[in-house]
């Protein structure tokens, strides 16, 4: 019996092993690709004006499309700073999805909206619309209101009513910088018959200092959960994404902001309603029906426009946001399971659906089943301790290494935290991450893979601060 | 030690004094960089003075001295131009293609051939801002590479004051042959109203008929709407395809009086055409059109019924009523399906409905 379970926890380490080996390998694969995809990005914009393209009649008008639900404390601020983006032709449509707050009246009043009997084209169907309102002030602003139908809704409410040929989703609660749509309409000008969609790297506004609806200084914040958060988010979107975008594998381009091609969204059926993880369907569709008409396209993911997000500073909000994103991502894995390992797909079937399904879908679990074997190895007196102890350090140091990497490719980009102080703190949050964060947020995940099997279909209400106006939002 | 050990001690040594690396790099990075800067600004502030007392003398003597000073810089140098060479015209200008043509344009014109892109896309603008006719060849090679430089060279001709490159530009537009005339739209059409002399003269030529339909498009792209009176000629062209871009041009031009003549349009021979002016009409929006449009949900061709239904769509409520009035008639089933299928597809918010 003894015998036998040796060889069951070797062989179970081994896989742990082999999987730790893969995980980190492919993770650093993406960083060099970070690194050389960001020098390259910044050896072509030498010399590049981005006020220029503000200029240049090539550019296409923007519909920006914000879906919001109960956000009566930054609908305003967010609304003024989409407002004030630098962008030849756009309009900002936001879709007050059946707020049961202040939401609407609070538009009403600071945007003295005025119900409009215009009539749009009902291309995607979506939950009844109780009305559509056009701002006095400012007739770019056009507000939607519609009985709650969540998140894909909203949005597919927003294209209906949505007049331009490229669409920007963003989060209502999400600040973007004034250039960042000069910035992100790059690709469409660049190769117009092929980019369908384009990513923007996500930051976390917590700590800095927002005036205008704009972040104007950066600091760190004081919370040890929104620090963490700030490397996660720099390995996610630097490390991760423009690794796999230079591979054509980007399957996620964040939903707080992407700039898209109408008519092929509209032709894919627009966002599935019902979804948690809709900006990853969506892309996962997309990617599917222009394999399927043989479309040549490009999805491209750029480092420079920066969309500011508020991250959760509680570990219940975070843990919901978690779970939510856990959930969706097995949602879309499974709801487009057509594409795994088909070479039909190209590199999407046969890299991009394997890597998200092994290593981030199964990625919590495997972690979990590591440690929950250790426990049981040292019960039974299998450990050799040296071993482990070092293997431990490995993992710790290895887990550094990608996010000083991390860090690096952040100075190569938009080089944000100018202050020394600020890559220190970055350095030590990046090992302390290691010792509990890391263990919490996999049991988080794996928790998320039981409700989702459990059929869990919650949203999780996110609550926000609000922008913090000429003070330091901490 | 067991061999798996001591592979996983080494392991954690190599990493352990990787990551410390990393962070050192990382930090003598920025310090070098913040010092490299600091050398750059007071590099470029000094050739900035000198450029400016080059364009206040206007002495070519003087402007070949200073490209010799600084021709061992030319990072900051072209950077410097490049800045200046779109804010200032005329003598100064000229002074600026002096210090170009004596430190850089050697150079410049080896990159444009060079394989690898940064480099060419780094000297398209150096090249575009200082344009010499002789030189033209560089520039049509410029404007058929990759759709990346494509942009900076379309980017760097709009911010050019230099009338050369567009009248070199439309000339090979009129007399190319070879070459997809589509093409030429996309670079015409990012230099936006600083074609519109170029465009009247040329809508005057003897051209075929696929190059007079490109400059009908142009003028209702961008829009040029002084040139209303010049696509109108066009409206009766023995071309199709003319005539629907000028159906088109007229529903992006947007000028009040031309309802008249896509109302003869609406009548036109080829279903296409009429299809296109259905559309024009809708965008226009006047209620004058409200006749037309239903007299053409009656066409027997499916496209011009849906542009008709639509555009009566987009003429709000009287536009909805005739919709409905005729999704409720009998006598002709394919008009009422059509209106009926227009009715359902729009958005009619609770006030409406």
């Amino acid at each position: 019996m003894g015998g036998f379970f040796h060889s069951v926890f070797a062989l179970v380490s081994l896989i742990i092993l082999i999987y730790f080996l893969l995980i980190n390998a492919f993770y650093l694969l993406f960083t060099v690709l970070s690194l050389f995809g960001i020098f390259r990005y910044r050896q072509l914009t030498t010399f590049v004006n981005f006020r220029e393209v503000f200029r240049l009649p090539l550019v296409k008008p923007i519909s920006i499309i914000a879906p919001a639900h109960n956000e009566e404390n930054t609908i305003v601020e967010s609304v003024k700073a989409l407002l004030s983006l630098e962008y030849p032709l756009f309009e900002v449509v936001v879709v007050n999805d059946g707020s049961s707050d202040q939401t609407l009246e609070k538009l009403m009043m600071f945007f003295q909206l005025q119900k409009t009997r215009r009539v749009f084209r009902k291309a995607v169907e979506t939950k009844p619309i109780k009305g559509i309102y056009v701002s006095s002030l400012d007739s770019r602003l056009i507000v939607v209101d519609k009985v709650n139908g969540k998140k894909a809704d909203a949005l597919n409410a927003g294209l209906n009513v949505s007049k331009y040929p490229l669409f920007c989703a963003v989060d209502s609660d999400s600040l973007l910088e004034k250039d960042a749509l000069l910035k992100i309409v790059r690709p469409f000008l660049e190769d117009p018959e092929k980019t369908v969609a384009a990513g923007g790297i996500i930051r976390l506004s917590n700590g800095c200092l927002v005036e205008s609806g704009h972040v104007v200084r950066i600091k760190m914040p004081a919370s040890f959960l929104a620090r963490f958060q700030i490397i996660e988010y720099l390995r996610a979107f630097l490390g991760g994404r423009i690794g796999l975008s230079m591979l054509k594998s980007l399957l996620v381009i964040s939903g707080a902001f992407g700039l898209f091609r109408k008519d092929i969204v509209l032709q894919c059926g627009g966002y599935r309603a019902g979804t948690v993880g809709e900006d990853m369907d969506l892309i996962v569709r997309m990617r599917k029906f222009l394999h399927e008409k043989k479309i040549p396209f490009r999805i491209c993911f750029i480092p420079d426009p920066i969309c500011w997000t508020e991250a959760p500073e509680s570990m219940r909000l975070l843990s919901r946001q978690r779970n939510r994103w856990h959930r969706g991502l097995i949602e879309t894995l499974l709801h487009n399971r057509r594409l795994f390992l088909n070479p039909r797909y190209g590199s999407t079937g046969l890299l991009a659906m394997p890597f998200y399904a092994v290593f981030e879908m199964l990625g919590p679990l495997v972690e979990l089943l590591g440690y929950g074997t250790f426990v049981a190895c040292l019960f039974s007196k299998l450990v050799n301790f040296p071993f482990a102890v070092m293997f431990f350090f490995v993992a710790i140091v290895l887990g550094t290494i990608h996010s000083l990497m991390a860090l690096l490719l952040e100075e190569y980009s938009s080089h944000r935290y100018p202050h020394l102080k600020d890559i220190l703190i970055i350095t030590v949050f990046g090992v302390m991450e290691n010792f509990l964060y890391r263990q919490v947020l996999s049991l988080v995940r794996a928790k998320a893979a039981f409700d989702f099997l459990a059929g869990k279909k919650e949203w999780g209400a996110m609550r926000r601060k609000g922008f913090a106006l000429g003070q330091v939002n901490q | 030690m067991t061999p798996s050990t001591i592979i996983i001690g080494y392991s954690l040594l190599f990493l352990l004094l990787l990551s410390i690396a990393l962070f050192f790099f990382i930090i003598s990075r920025r310090v070098v960089l913040d010092h490299q800067q600091k050398i750059f600004t007071r590099r470029y502030h000094k050739i900035e003075k000198d450029i400016l007392e080059a364009i206040a003398q206007l002495k070519p003597e003087f402007s070949i001295q200073l490209a010799r000073r600084h021709r061992y810089f030319p990072a900051v140098l072209t950077k410097v131009l490049i800045d200046y060479g779109n804010l200032i015209s005329g003598e100064g200008k000229e002074q600026l293609k002096i210090i170009f043509d004596a430190a850089l344009k050697t150079r410049c014109l080896k990159s444009l051939t060079s394989r690898w892109t940064v480099k060419r896309l780094k000297n398209a603008r150096l090249f575009v801002a200082f344009f010499n006719p002789a030189d033209s060849h560089y520039l049509l090679r410029l404007l058929q590479d990759k759709p990346l430089i494509r942009l900076a060279t379309i980017t760097a001709l709009s911010q050019t004051r230099s009338s050369e490159t567009l009248s070199f530009l439309f000339q090979a537009f009129e007399s190319d042959q070879g070459y997809p005339v589509r093409s030429y739209f996309n670079m015409m059409f990012g230099l936006g109203g600083r074609v519109e002399p170029y465009a009247r003269d040329y809508l005057r030529k003897p051209l075929s008929p696929e190059k007079i339909a490109l400059l009908i498009e142009l003028v209702g792209a961008i829009p040029l709407r002084s040139l209303y009176e010049d696509i109108l000629l066009y409206a009766s062209h023995e071309n199709k395809e003319v005539r629907i871009r000028v159906a088109r041009a007229l529903g992006r031009l947007l000028v009040p009086d031309s309802i008249k003549t896509l109302a003869s349009m609406a009548r036109d021979e080829a279903w296409e055409v009429r299809a296109q002016a259905m559309k024009s009409l809708g965008k226009l929006g006047t209620l004058e059109a409200l006749d037309i449009l239903s007299d053409s949900l009656f066409s027997p061709f499916w496209h011009v019924r849906l542009n008709a239904a639509s555009a009566l769509a987009k003429l709000g409520e009287p536009g909805i009523g005739k919709l409905r009035e005729i999704a409720s008639q009998t006598k002709d089933r394919y008009a009422a399906e059509m209106s009926t299928m227009i009715l359902d597809e729009i958005i009619q918010p609770q006030e409406l409905g």
